[in-house]
């Protein structure tokens, strides 16, 4: 009898030790994708005062939309927020874009090969924030349907756990490109 | 990528005079392979029905026994000299066809070095060997991808200790590598999900817990997810291979080919293995070879490796990757 008693305890013991294990590499696991989110949003921030010296070498009088990347890109780097760090970087990303269509202007910008590098790089990093928003939604959903369903969710109230908020595109991420707009700041 | 009127064209413009002597080879060597089959099954009748006191009839049956060898050997040569003239003739001027870029080779094959590279199969080959060798740049994007039959042999002592081996298939059909469009380390592997499609849940859970390979992910698109099961050592990575457009692609080429297709993309390359029981370059004997359909098939067969540079868009080059 008391060897059953003792059987049940230490199933349950290892049963909650393989619960609380499970939340906590979910939860790392969310951590360490928001992370690499973070590193590859800082090589974005890297690569354009090189992309806005390039271009300016070229298109000297578009001073405005130069002006507007400079201060988003200080803005979100600067950024505490979450939110409002996101909605940045998705103006920034919605800038970059113009920049790209305004260099459609220049034939000599457009075949200079700095600046071809320069576009092939945004492009790639641009790819991978990308698919890290998409890995970070995975993981989150991953978490988020752990610390919701039965038993799980039982440890996670324990522990403080709470549900994550999911990776939104911004509003400038969602519109098209107005590049008349822009110009006009 | 050729349309269907462009090879009818190519058909009945080249193909075709080429196909002819060829078709009446086919019929000649057909009807040889018929009548020994005939003359086999009757020696084979005689020697079961005859009485091996009477040394007459013993010596008139080694004598056919020798007469069926020779021309066994004989049609064996027949054919083996029959497929390397329609190898040369027929596949080489097809693959030009499709691609001018691309060379054929009949008796090479994907080096086993680069079959290792791919990761896709767990076991490590104790027999490699291969034939219908096809490279070449296509674009900016070198290809290379012939047929390959790999396998691997397990040795079992009977009751008297006589070692027996035993040899078993790891892949059999078409194996292709290119260089990918972007840059990227480490390994993702996209393997025909028929776990999950047999066994549903419990299948996906079965699949996450494979040791031998790396985590499984679990990607967006519905329809990819129903096809493959992918296993990465990055989530990351393979997502940024696997892009919305990419699994859309890879989902229609395995739909299409409608074979078992396994794929691979290791340091900066693509690998792709599409299972096929039949060699599918080698010249029909029972059946016409001027048909058009037949030459459609080797063209289909082709366009497995060929054209999977537009397929997946590999020569789209808008990355650090040139």
């Amino acid at each position: 009898m008391n060897y059953a008693i003792l059987g049940l305890i230490v199933f349950i013991l290892l049963a909650v030790a393989i619960m609380f294990n499970m939340l906590v590499v979910k939860r790392n696991q969310v951590d360490n994708i928001s992370a690499t989110v973070d590193i590859l949003l800082k090589k974005r921030y890297d690569l354009i005062p090189n992309l806005v010296e390039t271009v300016k070498g070229y298109a000297a009088h578009e001073s405005a939309l130069f002006a507007n990347i400079t201060e988003l890109r200080s803005r979100a780097m600067s950024s505490g927020k979450a939110a409002e760090k996101a909605e940045l970087d998705g103006r920034l990303a919605g800038t970059l874009k113009t920049l790209f269509a305004v260099s459609e202007k220049y034939p000599e910008l457009k075949a200079s090969e700095g600046f071809l590098a320069l576009q092939r790089s945004l492009n790639e990093i641009e790819e991978q924030i990308s698919a890290a928003r998409r890995a970070f939604s995975a993981s989150v959903n991953d978490y988020n349907n752990a610390i919701q369903t039965v038993p799980l969710n039982i440890l996670a109230g324990i522990m403080g756990m709470q549900a994550k908020a999911y990776f939104s595109a911004g509003e400038e991420e969602r519109k098209n490109i107005n590049t008349g707009e822009l110009f006009r700041k | 990528m050729k349309t269907i009127q462009n090879l009818s064209e190519f058909y009945q413009q080249e193909l075709l005079p080429v196909l002819r002597p060829f078709e009446e080879r086919r019929v000649k060597l057909a009807f040889n392979l018929k009548m020994l089959a005939v003359n086999g099954a009757a020696i084979i009748a005689a020697a079961l029905t005859l009485k091996y006191t009477e040394s007459f009839g013993v010596f008139l049956l080694v004598i056919l026994g020798i007469w069926l060898i020779i021309t066994g050997f004989t049609c064996y040569s027949l054919y083996s000299g029959f497929k390397s003239d329609f190898k040369d003739k027929v596949i080489g001027p097809l693959v030009k066809f499709i691609d001018e870029n691309l060379n054929y080779l009949k008796d090479a094959y994907v080096p086993q070095s680069i079959y290792n590279q791919s990761r896709i199969f767990l076991a490590t080959p104790d027999r490699y060997r291969g034939e219908d060798y096809v490279f070449g740049k296509q674009g900016k994007t070198e290809v290379q991808f012939s047929e390959i039959h790999s396998e691997y042999k397990t040795q079992t002592r009977d009751s008297k200790g006589n070692v027996q081996t035993q040899w078993h298939t790891i892949f059999k059909g078409l194996f292709f590598t290119a260089d990918f469009n972007k840059n990227f380390s480490g390994c993702t592997v996209v393997l025909p999900d028929t776990a999950e499609k047999l066994l549903g849940f419990l299948g996906k859970t079965l699949q996450s817990m494979n040791m031998a390979r790396d985590k499984l992910i679990n990607l967006e698109d519905p329809e990819f997810e129903k096809e493959f099961a992918v296993y990465s050592d990055d989530q990351v990575t393979a997502r940024y291979i696997l892009s919305t457009s990419m699994m859309e692609r890879l989902t229609a080429y395995k739909r299409n080919t409608g074979r078992p297709v396994s794929i691979s993309f290791v340091n900066s390359r693509i690998f792709v293995a599409v299972s096929c029981s039949e060699n599918m370059f080698e010249p029909k004997i029972f059946g016409s070879l001027i048909d058009f359909e037949t030459v459609k098939k080797y063209y289909e067969s082709l366009e497995f490796g060929a054209g999977l540079v537009e397929i997946l868009d590999l020569n789209t080059r808008i990355w650090t990757k040139k």
